[in-house]
């Protein structure tokens, strides 16, 4: 059964340090929101549960999102808490220094796996509305911030790979 | 937790009758650009226990013709699942089955 082991990921203290920028970010995006209605990239992560019923989509709204907010929060603290040692820096590395490209071992319990995978998949929502990707083709070669979005994809799939594996 | 869908008087105290000719309500997954497959299988196996081979039919069901029904029944049990696709990121909405 999926979602019962523990993964370990090997990434650079260079990665670790982007990814813990990002999930920054996602944070300080989230707790600005209140509601979903005024921003599409928060409004993805708590989408209409009635396409026809634009009352009972409400209804459901008022009870869930809050709930919703709350566990993409939870899930980013529990990803920052886990990368925060290795994302940390000497505060004179150099761009080309040695100690960026370290690896380091991160061990997952199933809990804080669950919360990376949903945490990852939720970022790359975000991102995606922010890079208005409306298909799977799309992709612009000179904006950096698809190299980010592809990057968090290979992460996630060896993340899902390593939670789901059969034995 | 919450119940979240307030049923007609008549869903509530209808007879079997009705129970019986009521459509039952759907738990619809929608295709994304940006969900990998992947996930999406193992989010179907995680959370409702499908085997392998069930998710990744599904999935590709998803994928290929745009949505999918992943779970039937009560509309109360139906919400639950939606809330539990959007939690975990995925594009899912509530319906009552075509008749």
């Amino acid at each position: 059964m999926s979602g019962q082991r523990t993964v370990v990921l090997e990434l650079t203290r260079m990665e670790a340090a982007h990814l813990a920028g990002l999930v920054t970010q996602f944070t300080e995006l989230l707790e600005g929101a209140e509601s979903g209605a005024g921003d599409p990239a928060i409004a993805r992560l708590v989408p209409d549960a009635y396409a026809d019923d634009a009352a009972a989509a409400q209804d459901f709204r008022d009870v869930t999102e809050n709930d919703l907010l709350e566990r993409r929060r939870q899930d980013a603290a529990a990803v920052l808490d886990s990368i925060r040692e290795p994302a940390t820096l000497p505060d004179d590395a150099e761009p080309d220094d040695e100690v960026l490209m370290e690896l380091v071992e991160l061990r997952l319990q199933p809990e804080a796996l669950r919360a990376w995978l949903r945490c990852l998949a939720a970022i790359r929502l975000v991102l995606a509305t922010r890079l208005d990707i409306r298909s799977e083709d799309d992709h612009d070669v000179d904006d950096p911030r698809f190299g980010i979005y592809e990057w968090l994809g290979y992460r996630l799939d060896g993340l899902v790979q390593a939670a789901s594996g059969d034995e | 937790m919450v119940l979240l869908a307030t049923p007609d008087l008549d869903e509530q105290v209808g007879t079997h009758l009705d129970q019986e000719t009521m459509p039952p309500w759907q738990t619809v997954v929608w295709n994304d650009p940006v969900n990998l497959m992947s996930y999406v299988t193992h989010v179907f196996r995680e959370y409702f226990g499908f085997d392998r081979p069930r998710a990744e039919q599904l999935m590709l069901a998803v994928h290929h013709e745009g949505h999918a029904v992943v779970a039937e029944g009560a509309r109360e049990q139906m919400e639950l699942h939606v809330q539990a696709m959007h939690d975990y990121g995925l594009w899912a909405t509530i319906r009552q089955a075509p008749r």
